[in-house]
């Protein structure tokens, strides 16, 4: 099944999804050491998102959230993909700035569409989600 | 995205490498968001010490004195991290003064805080201004009515490099009207101090999707400026909102329809004793009632925030270590006033650090095995990123509430009951 979307941050990634129907910040959400969420009472709390494909609603929190992302992306500690409803420009920069395929405004409800586990690819340069399955 | 000819030399190198990969990620921001193109900014507000060196180091290569005024964030102070006996303080030596080597390079100003309007240097209404941080971004723009749009703190400095941010967001006039209300239902604000308005303001970031303008009704007009700031800058920390007309205070909202621009709100959400209960217990994550360290000035202390920590801290000696982030020219008003003097002999301590993210107490790569493992704030801002960045145990109260943990070592801390 393919589902369309606009490109926040080009290039093309695969992998296992991660659904959470909220906001993410890189900055207090992805402990850069890890790869792991270690938000207290976040629902992903010790998740991985590691190579994930990262399903969110759009960005959030403190604009250090970019230069947490690109600290993660030294230790290869990022999500391999992210998709999400809309985008939001800090989320969209540390994107930009990691080199993460990002897509947002998908055509169709990926939150119905995509579960944890599914394994999805995103070609965010032409604005492409496949959802393979599990 | 269109660009005029000295920016298409900047994209071609004519300027140097940094400037060359600056104007690049402005172009892929702004194409993200359907910019159609750049605009020259007012000034430029980045952070040297929020940067990773390597990254700080790509996007100032070769770059020459800028023409635009730059200003920067919170800064590290390692060397006095060394004196307080921080373990860790000397990895962190380095990458400062080279930073800051450089930056003073570029000719931009060591403002070192979140709050440079109480400085001097405040927007004019209108005014396109390149931010990060985004408790600047959120308090500019509702407060003084700048045009800021949110944007990363590496965002930021591609920003400053070129003086040159994309046309997009909440720099754009039709995108500054309030799409969601919030109003303020069968509650009485009239005790309300600091962090009543940061728990508010906590709950309504978590609240409002994405970064929707949000108007919020109910308060007192004029609301005291102390307390109008702290109600906006918790909003982006639990959630992403970046321009907060409150009915009645802020530039954009002498009305409601005025803050509406004549529309309907998509959503009303709204707010009583009964969320304001859930936010403040929330906003508390901590299982015994041992206070290691308490912070204030997030974001940077008003001179009058550090007025009322000194009564409380008159005559005493504190337990805990104890931070006030404020800026330089604050902390100097505080000297002379006599505040300074006060809270220095109680043992606390004054820097302009950002007392939440980089607080050298409570981080485990500065403070090392010292580290406080738990902090009491009068802050939610504060509160979030000590139990996030830091991993914390944190307390979260009013500032009488702080000052007696700091004093005693225990939190005694209760739920206001709301009136």
């Amino acid at each position: 099944m393919e589902i369309k979307a606009h490109t926040v941050s080009a290039g093309k990634a695969e992998g296992e999804a991660i659904v959470y129907n909220g906001p993410f910040s890189f900055l207090g959400d992805l402990d850069p050491a890890t790869g792991k969420v270690p938000a207290p009472r976040h629902p992903l709390e010790g998740k991985s998102l590691v190579g994930k494909v990262f399903v969110i609603t759009t960005g959030k929190g403190s604009s250090a959230g970019d230069s947490a992302a690109w600290a993660a992306k030294q230790n290869n500690n990022v999500p391999a993909a992210m998709i999400c409803l809309e985008s939001e420009p800090i989320l969209s920069g540390a994107a930009i700035i990691t080199e993460i395929p990002t897509v947002d405004r998908p055509e169709k409800n990926v939150f119905e569409l995509i579960k944890t586990g599914d394994y999805v690819k995103v070609d965010a340069t032409n604005g492409i989600i496949e959802v393979v399955g599990k | 995205m269109i660009l005029t000819d000295e920016e298409n030399r900047m994209l071609d190198g004519e300027y140097g490498p940094g400037t060359q990969k600056s104007i690049d990620l402005l172009i892929k921001l702004g194409e993200s968001a359907d910019a159609e193109k750049l605009v020259e900014t007012a000034y430029a507000h980045t952070s040297y010490d929020f940067s990773p060196e390597d990254y700080w180091s790509r996007l100032t290569e070769e770059v020459k004195k800028t023409p635009h005024r730059v200003t920067t964030h919170p800064s590290f102070d390692p060397e006095e991290w060394e004196k307080w006996g921080l373990p860790l303080a000397h990895n962190w030596v380095g990458p400062h003064e080279r930073k800051l080597k450089r930056y003073l390079e570029l000719g931009w100003l060591r403002t070192e805080t979140c709050a440079e309007y109480l400085i001097g240097i405040v927007p004019r209404k209108d005014d396109i201004v390149s931010m990060g941080g985004s408790c600047m971004q959120v308090t500019n723009n509702s407060l003084f009515g700048a045009r800021v749009d949110r944007m990363g703190i590496l965002i930021s400095l591609a920003a400053a490099v070129c003086g040159r941010t994309p046309l997009m967001g909440l720099l754009l006039p039709e995108n500054r009207f309030a799409s969601h209300l919030v109003k303020i239902e069968g509650l009485d604000v009239s005790d309300w101090g600091i962090p009543h308005y940061h728990c508010l303001g906590y709950y309504i970031g978590d609240q409002i999707p994405g970064f929707k303008p949000v108007a919020v009704t109910g308060l007192p007009p004029n609301l005291l400026f102390d307390f109008a700031r702290a109600l906006v800058v918790s909003m982006p920390t639990s959630g992403a909102v970046t321009l907060a007309h409150i009915v009645g205070t802020t530039p954009e909202a002498p009305t409601l329809e005025a803050a509406l621009g004549d529309k309907k709100p998509e959503h009303v959400i709204k707010v009583g004793k009964k969320e304001m209960t859930q936010t403040w217990e929330r906003l508390n994550v901590w299982d015994n009632d041992v206070v290691e360290h308490v912070a204030f000035g997030c974001p940077h202390a008003t001179i009058d925030e550090i007025g009322r920590v000194a009564e409380l801290l008159a005559g005493k000696k504190i337990k805990t270590s104890l931070l006030i982030g404020a800026s330089a020219p604050v902390e100097a008003l505080a000297r002379r006033q006599g505040f300074a003097d006060i809270i220095e002999k109680a043992g606390g301590h004054f820097q302009c650090v950002c007392p939440s993210i980089n607080n050298p107490f409570t981080r485990p790569d500065i403070a090392g095995d010292k580290r406080a493992k738990s902090a009491a704030t009068n802050s939610a801002r504060s509160a979030h990123y000590l139990a996030t960045v830091s991993g914390a145990k944190v307390f979260f109260g009013t500032d009488e509430e702080c000052v007696n943990a700091a004093i005693t070592g225990k939190w005694k801390g209760e739920i206001p009951k709301w009136k």
